[in-house]
C-alpha cells in the first residue's frame, strides 16, 4: 500500500477520534440521554487511546521514509469569492505538530483517567467530560492545523472549554467572575488573531502556512513576505500569544484559572492551554527571521514575562498560584528561546516543561505530607523561625515584596488602561440612549434602573 | 486628608482607654470564630461550640443567625424521606406531640387543634419563596384555580360545596343588602362574575373550583389584612451588606482579595520562598510597612491607602487605635461595637480563626505569629474596607462623597423597596386552608382576634420549627429501632447456653472507633471462641513518639491531653550501621527532592527540571492508570530507605524525670504498671482466669494519597495520627515481668502464660501488622498462628463490607477483590474517596461485649469494653471512660452532622477545588476563605443523626456522673447527644429525657435473625436494620 494513503488514513483518525467523541458525549446530552459515568470515561479513553495510537504510527512512519511535511486537505468549507475570503480547512503532520498532537493524547489521557476517578459522583461529571471532549479537539486542531484559520478555529475550542472550566463550580460567585474574566482576556488575544489572520490573508492571499513560511517544511521554511509586513503580522501574533499563554501584562488571568476542579487546572494551565501561545510562535518562527525588530520584541516579552514569573511564585503561600506562575517563568524562557531563533530546544522544553508541571499540579493536595517526608528524611525542619530567622528588610526588598504580592500590579494596569476606557465609552453610548428613548416615552424609560440589585429585601436575606 | 488622618491619629492616641474594650470585643468576637487548628492535625469537634452552653436546637437557631448557616435538612430532603417511609407518621406525631407538650390539643377558633394543624403543614409541603416567586405564583400558574395537590376528596367537596350554598345564599338577596354582606368582596365578586358569567348554576366543575379558591384566596388576604405584622427584630447590618443590596457591589470582593493574600503570607508555614519581610513584628505593623510609601499601580480603590499608612507609621498609632478610627469614621454607635465586630471577622472566619488559633492556642508550628495578630488584621479589614466603600461611593454616586455619606445614601436607596409580607403571610394560610379544609364561609365568621389567633398559629410553626419537629422524627426512628435492637439481642444473648470454663483463643483490644466495629464483628464470627474488647485507641499510653525514621517527636493521644512520657523507637544494635548509611541516604536525597521541588519554580533551576521534565511521563502515567503496581514498585525501593526491619522501642526510663532526651525517654516500671491496670481496669479484664494465652492490641490509622485531610481519617484518640506506636509499647509494658508483678500487686493477677502482641490495623487498605513477633516465645507460635489466619479472613470479610458503600465496586465483589479495591483506593492519586471514616456513625455502646455481640451494627457505632460489675461504688471507672469518651465521639459526631446538613457553611464544600494555602489548610481554588470543617465527599453518605450512647448502668450512676463531669452534663442535658442506659440482665432500658430518665416501652417484637454479616448486608448499598447474626457453632 502507499504510504502516502495510510499517513493519510492515519492523518485523519487522529483529527476525527476527538471530534466523534465531542458528538458521542454531546449528541446524548442534547436529547436528554443520561450516559452513566463509566461509559462516558469509556468513550474518553477509547477516543483518546485511538488518537494516540494514530498518531504514533505516524511519527514512526514519518521518520522511516523521512517525510517531513504530511498535509491532509479538507477544502474549503466557506468561500466567498467576490470577497477573496475561503475557510479553508487544512491539517499538517510535521516535526512540530507531530510530538505536540502526541503530548496532547498522552495529557488528556492521563489526565481524563484521573479524573473519571477523581470527579466520581460530582453532578457536573457529563459537564466535565464534554468540555474536555472540546478542549481536546481544539488542541487537535490547533496542533495540527495547516492553514490560520484552522489554527483560529482550534483555538476558540481550546479558549471556550477552558473559560467554561474555569467556571465549573458555578453555584459559587468567585470561578464565575474568574471565568469570565479568564474569557474576556482571551477575547484580546483572539482579537488580534484575527486581524493578523485577515491581514495574513491580505499580504498572501490566503491563510495557507505554506504560502506564509515558503516552501521548506518546519522549521526550514522561509517567509516570503517583506520584513515590514512580517513585523506587523508577526505583533498581531505575539499579542495574541501573550494573551492566550498569560504573558505580561496578561498575567492576571494565570492564579484566576486555578478555580476549576483539579485535573482541569493541571492540563490546561499547567501543561496545554498555557503553551499553546508559545506553539503559534513557533509555528510562525520563520516570521521571526525575516524581521529583527519582531525577534527584539519576542525575546523582551519573554524575558520580562519569565522574571516577572520567578519573582511572582517566590511570594505565592499556596501550592496552586506558586506554580501558575511557575508555569509562566517557563513558557517566558521558552519564548526567548524562540525569539533566539531556536526550534527543537523551545519545543522539547515545552513537552517536558508540561508533563512536569501536570504531575505537579495532580499531586498538588501532597504537598503537606511531602514536606513531612521531606523533614522526616533530612531530620530538621525545613522552613519556620528556626530556619529563617526573621531579618530586617530592606526599602528596595519592601518593595520588591509588594510587587510580587501584588502580581505586578499587572491587573489594575489592564484595569485602567483598558477596561475602564472601554467600559467609559460604553456607558457614554448607554447614556445617550437613554437619554434618546427617555425624551421619547416622556419619562424615565428604563424600568431596569428600579429594580433593586437584590430583588429580595435585606429582611429576608438576613 | 493626610493632615486630617493624622489629627485623627494623635487624637486617637489620646484616648487609648477604648483600647481595651477593643481587646475584650475581639476576644470575645474570636470565640465565634471556627475552632479547627492547622490541618496536619484534625481534631473534630463540635462544629457549634461556641453555643455549646445552649440546647442543640437553641444553637441551631443561633448558628443560623450568627453563620447564615443551616442546621437541618432542607425541608425537601425531609420530605423525601418521609415519602420513602425513613419517617413515619406515628413517630411525626409523636415528636409533635413531644414538642406541643400539653398544647397539643388547644383548639384554634374551631378550625382545628394546634397539632392537627402542624401535622398537616409536614404532610404536605408549603410552597414559599422570595417575592418575586411568590408574584409569579400568584399570577401565572393555576395556584388560584385549581386546589394544591394532595387536597383531600373530601375538603375539597367540602369547600366547593360551602362555597355554592354560600353564593346561594347571597344571590338571594337584593343589590343594597348584598354590598352590605359581602364588604369588601365586591370588587373581586363582580371581577369572578364577568369571567365565569353571572348564572352560577350554568358554572362546571371547574368553573366551581376556581370561584371556591378566588373566593379563599380573597378572604384570606383580607383576614391577615385586619392586623399588623410583627415588627420585625432590629439586626445590626454590616455597611458591606448595605451597599451590597443597595448598589449591588461587594467590597468584601476587593477587600478579601487582598486580605487572603495577606494573612496567607502572614501565617505561611514555609510554602513560599520569600517570608513576609517584618512579619515578627505583628499583621498590623507588617501590612503598614509593606503598604505605606510611594506606590504605582496599586488597584484604583487603594490609590489612597498608602498615604494613610503613611500617617499611621509616622504617628505610630496601634492596631487598636486604627480601630477605634475606622469605627469612627464608619459611625458605628457603640453598642453596636460587639456585633459589628463579630460579623466582620466572620466575614473571612476561616482565616481569622486560624490567625486566632496560631496567636492563642496552637505552639508546636515552625512559624509562630505574635499576640494581638487578630486585632491587627480587623484594624487593616477595616481600613481596607473604608478605602473600598470610598471607592464604590465615587464610582455609583459621583464627586467624592466619603464614607457616612456613600452609606446614608444606600440606606436611603435601601429603605425603598416594600415586602411582599401581606401577600407572603396570605399565600401561608392559602395553602393551610386547603391542607385542613377551611372553607370561605367559615372563615368569614372570624372575628380579628380570631384571624391573629389563626395567622400567628401558622407563622410561628415557620420553616425551622417545622424541620426541628422532622428532625426530631427522623432521630426518633433511628433511636427507637435500635434500642429494641438491643433489648431483644441482649435477651437472646442471654438466653444463649453459657460458655463452659475453656479460655478463649485469643483476645483482641480495638480502638472504640466505629470502623472497627465491622472488623471485630467479622472477627468473632471467623474464631467464635475469641474475645473482643474496646478502649480508647492510645491504650492509656499518652506519649511523644518518634520513630526511628521521624525527625521529630509529635504526640499519641488525645488532643486534649498533654503527654508527660517521651518514646522513640531504636533500631537493633546490628543493623546501626545499615540505620545510619540509610539514613544518611534518605537525608541526601531528602535534601535533593526538596531542592528539586522548590527550583522548579525558580529561573534556572525551572529551565534544567523543565527540559529532563518528559521524564515525570513515567510516574505521572504509571501513578494515574496503575496505582497498585506503582505502590508495590516504590515499596520494592522504597524499602531500601526505609530503617532496617528489626526496631525496638525505648520505652524503660533510667533517669527520675521524663524528657526527651536519652535517659530522659520513657517509663519506669511503675508507671508502666499504673498503665497496664488502668487499662484493664477499663475493659473490665481483671480476673485471672478470663485471660487467653494471647492478647493482641491494635492500634489503627488510615493512609491515603493526595489528601490533605489524611489526619482526620487517623485514629481520633491519637491526635490524628497512626496509633500503632501506642499498642505496640501497651504489649510490651504488659509482657514486662517486672511490670506484672506491680499490676499484679495493684489486684490484677496476669497469668505468665498470657502473652500480648501489638498490632496496626490500617482502616484504609484493611491490612493489620504486627510488632515484635521476634520476640514472642516459640510456645505461643501455634496460638499466633491461627489468630493470624482468624484476622486475615476477618479483614478480607472487612474489605468486603466496606466494598458494599462504594459505588465504583460492583455489588457482587469477592471478598479478594475487595481487598485489592480497598488496597487501590489507599494508593490512588486521583481517589477523593480514599475511605468514608467516620460516615454514618450514630451510636457509641459502653458495656460488655456479651448483649452486644453478634449484633450487626453496620459499622455505625463506637464500642466501649466497661464491665459495670467490677466497678466501684462511685462509679469511677465509668466516670473516666466517659469523660473521654463523650466529648470526643459527641465531636465526631456532631462534627459530621454540621458538615452533612450545611457542607458549604459548616462543612468546607467540595473536595475537588481544595488548594493547600501556608501549609495550614485548604482553600477552594486559588483565593477563598480557609475552609474549616469536613468536606462533601467525606459525609455524602452520612445520617445526620445525633449520637445515641447506650451504656451499660444505672440511671442514678449517669445522673451522679453528670453532676461530677460538666462536659458531659452539658452535653447530654443540651441535647446534643441521646442517652440510654441498659440493664444487661434484665433487658430494660431507660432513656434521657431533659434531666431525668424514663422507661423505654420496646415497640417491635423481635429482631431479625440473619446467619452471618453477609447475610445482612449483601447487596445492599443503603442504611441497614438491624439485626442479630447467629452464633457461628464452634467446631
Amino acid at each position: 500500500m502507499d504510504v502516502d494513503v495510510v499517513l493519510r488514513f492515519l492523518g485523519l483518525v487522529v483529527v476525527i477520534s476527538p471530534a466523534v467523541l465531542l458528538g458521542a458525549l454531546g449528541l446524548p446530552m442534547l436529547a436528554g440521554v443520561k450516559l452513566s459515568e463509566r461509559l462516558q470515561a469509556q468513550l474518553t479513553k477509547a477516543s483518546v487511546l485511538i488518537g494516540l495510537f494514530a498518531s504514533i504510527p505516524i511519527l514512526a512512519l514519518m521518520l522511516a521514509y523521512g517525510s517531513r511535511h504530511v498535509p491532509i486537505e479538507m477544502g474549503n468549507w466557506v468561500s466567498i469569492e467576490q470577497e477573496h475570503f475561503h475557510f479553508h480547512l487544512k491539517f499538517v503532520f510535521d516535526r512540530l505538530s507531530v510530538p505536540f498532537v502526541i503530548l496532547t493524547y498522552v495529557l488528556c489521557g492521563t489526565v481524563g483517567a484521573f479524573a473519571a476517578v477523581y470527579l466520581h459522583r460530582e453532578p457536573g461529571y457529563r459537564r466535565f467530560f464534554l468540555l474536555y471532549a472540546l478542549f481536546l479537539l481544539g488542541m487537535v486542531v490547533s496542533s495540527l492545523a495547516g492553514t490560520i484559520e484552522t489554527l483560529f478555529f482550534g483555538w476558540e475550542l481550546v479558549g471556550l472549554s477552558s473559560a467554561l472550566l474555569v467556571a465549573y463550580f458555578h453555584e459559587r460567585p468567585g470561578p464565575v467572575r474568574n471565568g469570565h474574566r479568564v474569557w474576556t482576556t482571551y477575547r484580546i488575544a483572539d482579537a488580534a488573531f484575527l486581524v493578523a489572520a485577515l491581514t495574513m490573508h491580505h499580504l498572501t492571499g490566503a491563510g495557507d502556512f505554506d504560502v506564509l513560511m515558503g516552501s521548506g517544511a518546519w522549521p526550514d521554511g522561509q517567509a516570503v513576505i517583506g520584513q515590514w509586513q512580517a513585523l506587523a503580522v508577526g505583533s498581531l501574533l505575539l499579542l495574541a500569544a501573550a494573551g492566550k499563554s498569560g504573558m505580561v501584562p496578561f498575567s492576571g488571568w494565570l492564579p484566576r484559572a486555578m478555580e476549576g476542579p483539579t485535573p482541569s487546572s493541571a492540563v490546561f494551565y499547567g501543561a496545554l492551554s498555557v503553551h499553546l501561545g508559545v506553539f503559534l510562535l513557533l509555528r510562525v518562527s520563520s516570521l521571526l527571521a525575516v524581521s529583527l525588530p519582531l525577534r527584539v520584541a519576542v525575546i523582551v516579552l519573554g524575558l520580562v514575562s519569565a522574571v516577572f514569573g520567578t519573582l511572582a511564585s517566590r511570594v505565592q503561600s499556596d501550592v496552586k498560584n506558586a506554580l501558575a506562575f511557575a508555569s509562566l517563568t517557563q513558557v517566558g524562557i521558552i519564548t526567548v528561546e524562540i525569539g533566539l531563533g531556536l526550534h527543537y530546544i523551545p519545543l522539547i522544553h515545552m513537552i517536558g516543561h508540561a508533563c512536569l508541571r501536570t504531575l505537579q499540579l495532580l499531586r498538588a493536595p501532597s504537598v503537606l505530607r511531602d514536606q513531612q517526608m521531606l523533614e522526616n528524611a533530612v531530620g530538621q525542619h525545613l522552613s519556620g523561625d528556626e530556619v529563617n530567622p526573621p531579618r530586617a528588610a530592606s526599602k528596595f526588598e519592601l518593595r520588591m515584596y509588594r510587587f510580587a504580592l501584588e502580581r505586578g500590579y499587572l491587573d489594575s494596569l489592564l484595569n485602567d488602561w483598558i477596561v475602564r476606557p472601554f467600559m467609559a465609552i460604553f456607558r457614554l453610548f448607554d447614556s445617550f440612549e437613554r437619554r434618546w428613548t427617555n425624551l421619547l416615552s416622556g419619562e424615565s424609560s428604563r424600568e431596569s434602573d428600579r429594580v433593586s440589585p437584590y430583588s429580595d429585601s435585606l429582611e429576608d436575606v438576613a | 486628608m493626610t493632615d486630617l488622618q493624622t489629627d485623627e491619629v494623635v487624637h486617637g492616641a489620646e484616648s487609648s482607654s477604648g483600647g481595651a474594650t477593643i481587646r475584650r470585643l475581639i476576644h470575645h468576637a474570636a470565640h465565634y470564630l471556627p475552632a479547627q487548628g492547622p490541618i496536619e492535625v484534625f481534631v473534630h469537634h463540635n462544629t457549634l461550640h461556641a453555643f455549646e452552653s445552649e440546647s442543640f436546637h437553641d444553637a441551631i437557631r443561633s448558628g443560623q443567625r450568627r453563620y447564615g448557616a443551616e442546621g437541618y435538612l432542607s425541608e425537601r430532603e425531609y420530605r423525601q424521606l418521609y415519602d420513602s417511609g425513613r419517617i413515619v407518621d406515628r413517630h411525626l406525631r409523636a415528636a409533635l406531640a413531644a414538642d406541643l407538650g400539653e398544647q397539643d390539643l388547644e383548639r384554634i377558633d374551631g378550625l382545628g387543634t394546634r397539632g392537627q394543624i402542624r401535622l398537616a403543614m409536614l404532610q404536605q409541603p408549603l410552597l414559599a419563596g422570595p417575592d418575586a416567586e411568590l408574584r409569579w405564583i400568584v399570577a401565572e400558574t393555576d395556584a388560584l384555580d385549581r386546589f394544591r395537590p394532595g387536597t383531600s376528596p373530601t375538603n375539597r367537596a367540602r369547600m366547593i360545596d360551602q362555597t355554592r350554598a354560600w353564593l346561594n345564599h347571597l344571590n338571594l338577596r337584593d343589590a343594597s343588602s348584598l354590598d352590605n354582606a359581602v364588604g369588601e368582596l365586591r370588587e373581586p365578586l363582580q371581577e369572578l362574575w364577568t369571567k365565569l358569567g353571572r348564572d352560577a348554576s350554568k358554572w362546571s366543575d371547574a368553573q366551581w373550583e376556581s370561584f371556591s379558591l378566588n373566593i379563599l384566596w380573597r378572604v384570606v388576604s383580607q383576614g391577615v389584612k385586619v392586623y399588623p405584622p410583627k415588627p420585625a427584630a432590629r439586626n445590626y447590618v454590616r455597611p458591606r451588606d448595605v451597599l451590597l443590596h443597595a448598589v449591588g457591589e461587594d467590597i468584601d470582593r476587593n477587600v478579601h482579595n487582598l486580605l487572603i493574600r495577606f494573612c496567607a503570607a502572614y501565617v505561611d508555614q514555609g510554602y513560599s520562598d520569600w517570608a513576609l519581610p517584618n512579619r515578627e513584628r505583628g499583621f498590623f505593623e507588617s501590612f503598614v510597612e509593606l503598604y505605606a510609601g510611594k506606590s504605582r499601580g496599586l488597584d484604583r480603590w487603594l490609590r489612597k491607602l498608602p498615604d494613610e499608612l503613611e500617617a499611621i507609621r509616622s504617628s505610630g498609632a496601634s492596631a487598636a487605635q486604627s480601630i477605634e478610627l475606622s469605627l469612627a469614621e464608619l459611625r458605628i454607635a457603640e453598642e453596636d461595637w460587639e456585633e459589628f465586630i463579630v460579623q466582620s471577622l466572620l466575614a473571612l472566619g476561616g482565616w481569622a480563626g486560624m490567625i486566632w488559633q496560631l496567636e492563642s492556642g496552637v505552639d508546636w508550628v515552625v512559624h509562630a505569629i505574635p499576640a494581638g495578630s487578630l486585632e491587627g488584621m480587623l484594624a487593616i479589614q477595616l481600613l481596607l474596607e473604608k478605602h473600598a466603600i470610598r471607592h464604590v461611593g465615587e464610582s455609583v454616586f459621583g464627586g467624592h462623597p466619603g464614607v457616612q455619606e456613600t452609606l446614608r445614601q444606600s440606606r436611603e436607596r435601601l429603605a425603598e423597596p416594600k415586602p411582599l409580607n401581606l401577600e407572603r403571610r396570605a399565600f401561608l394560610l392559602f395553602q393551610v386552608a386547603q391542607m385542613l379544609g377551611w372553607t370561605p364561609p367559615q372563615l368569614l365568621s372570624l372575628g380579628d382576634d380570631d384571624w391573629r389567633a389563626v395567622s400567628e398559629e401558622v407563622e410561628s410553626f415557620s420553616s425551622i420549627e417545622r424541620r426541628r419537629v422532622f428532625h426530631e422524627a427522623y432521630e426518633r426512628q433511628f433511636r427507637h429501632a435500635a434500642l429494641d435492637a438491643f433489648s431483644h439481642h441482649a435477651e437472646r444473648r442471654r438466653q444463649l447456653p453459657k460458655r463452659g470454663s475453656k479460655r478463649p483463643a485469643f483476645q483482641m483490644m480495638t480502638c472504640i472507633d466505629d470502623r472497627e466495629e465491622s472488623f471485630r464483628r467479622h472477627l468473632e464470627e471467623v474464631e467464635p471462641r475469641c474475645e473482643t474488647f474496646g478502649a480508647a485507641g492510645f491504650f492509656a499510653v499518652a506519649i511523644y513518639y518518634r520513630g526511628a525514621a521521624d525527625g521529630f517527636y509529635k504526640p499519641l493521644c488525645p488532643g486534649v491531653i498533654t503527654p508527660d512520657h517521651y518514646v522513640q523507637e531504636d533500631v537493633g544494635y546490628t543493623f546501626e550501621g545499615v540505620h545510619r548509611g540509610r539514613a544518611n541516604l534518605r537525608r541526601r536525597l531528602g535534601l535533593a527532592s526538596h531542592a528539586f521541588h522548590t527550583r522548579s519554580r525558580t529561573f534556572i533551576g525551572g529551565i534544567v527540571t523543565g527540559i529532563v521534565g518528559s521524564l515525570a511521563t513515567a510516574p505521572l502515567v504509571a501513578r494515574v492508570l496503575f496505582p497498585r503496581l506503582t505502590a508495590r514498585i516504590r515499596r520494592r525501593f522504597g524499602s531500601l530507605l526505609q530503617p532496617p526491619p528489626v526496631t525496638k522501642l525505648q520505652l524503660e526510663r533510667f533517669a527520675p524525670d521524663p524528657g526527651p532526651d536519652n535517659g530522659h525517654i520513657g517509663y519506669t516500671t511503675d508507671e508502666m504498671a499504673g498503665v497496664v491496670t488502668r487499662l484493664l481496669q477499663d475493659i473490665g479484664l481483671t480476673k485471672s482466669e478470663d485471660f487467653s494465652r494471647l492478647f493482641i492490641a491494635c492500634g489503627h490509622g488510615s493512609s491515603s494519597l493526595n489528601n490533605p485531610h489524611e489526619s482526620a481519617y487517623c485514629c481520633g484518640a491519637c491526635a490524628g495520627k497512626r496509633g500503632g506506636p501506642n499498642a505496640r509499647a501497651f504489649a510490651e509494658m504488659a509482657n514486662d515481668w517486672r511490670v506484672r508483678a506491680k499490676v499484679s500487686a495493684l489486684g490484677i493477677d496476669i497469668p505468665d502464660d498470657t502473652v500480648f502482641v501489638g498490632a496496626y490495623h490500617n482502616t484504609c487498605d484493611d491490612s493489620v501488622v504486627f510488632y515484635d513477633l521476634d520476640r514472642m516465645p516459640a510456645s505461643h507460635r501455634e496460638d499466633f498462628e491461627s489468630a493470624r489466619e482468624a484476622i486475615e479472613e476477618a479483614r478480607r470479610r472487612n474489605a468486603h463490607e466496606r466494598c458494599r458503600r462504594f459505588v465504583s465496586a460492583p455489588l457482587n465483589v469477592s471478598a479478594r477483590d475487595a481487598l485489592r479495591h480497598v488496597e487501590a483506593r489507599a494508593q490512588d492519586i486521583s481517589q477523593a474517596r480514599p475511605e468514608y471514616n467516620h460516615a454514618t456513625n450514630a451510636l457509641c455502646l459502653v458495656g460488655r461485649r456479651a448483649w452486644s455481640r453478634g449484633l450487626f451494627l453496620d459499622r455505625r457505632s463506637f464500642l466501649t469494653s466497661y464491665d459495670p460489675t467490677q466497678d466501684d461504688a462511685e462509679h469511677s471507672i465509668l466516670l473516666r471512660i466517659l469523660s473521654a469518651a463523650i466529648p470526643v465521639c459527641a465531636g465526631i459526631s456532631l462534627e459530621y452532622y454540621f458538615s452533612t446538613v450545611d457542607y458549604s457553611h459548616y462543612g468546607s464544600g467540595s473536595k475537588l477545588p481544595h488548594n493547600i494555602v501556608s501549609l495550614l489548610g485548604v482553600m477552594e481554588g486559588t483565593s477563598s476563605d480557609l475552609r474549616t470543617g469536613l468536606y462533601q465527599q467525606m459525609v455524602e453518605i452520612h445520617e445526620p443523626l445525633r449520637l445515641l450512647f447506650v451504656i451499660e448502668t444505672t440511671p442514678e450512676a449517669m445522673l451522679s456522673i453528670m453532676q461530677r463531669n460538666a462536659a458531659i452534663a452539658r452535653l447530654c442535658q443540651g441535647g446534643w447527644v441521646h442517652l440510654a442506659v441498659l440493664d444487661a440482665e434484665t433487658s430494660e432500658i431507660q432513656v434521657f429525657c431533659k434531666d431525668h430518665f424514663e422507661p423505654y416501652q420496646v415497640e417491635d417484637d423481635k429482631i431479625a435473625l440473619m446467619d452471618s454479616s453477609l447475610a445482612c448486608y449483601q447487596g445492599s448499598r443503603k442504611h441497614l436494620p438491624f439485626s442479630s447474626i447467629r452464633e457461628t457453632e464452634i467446631g
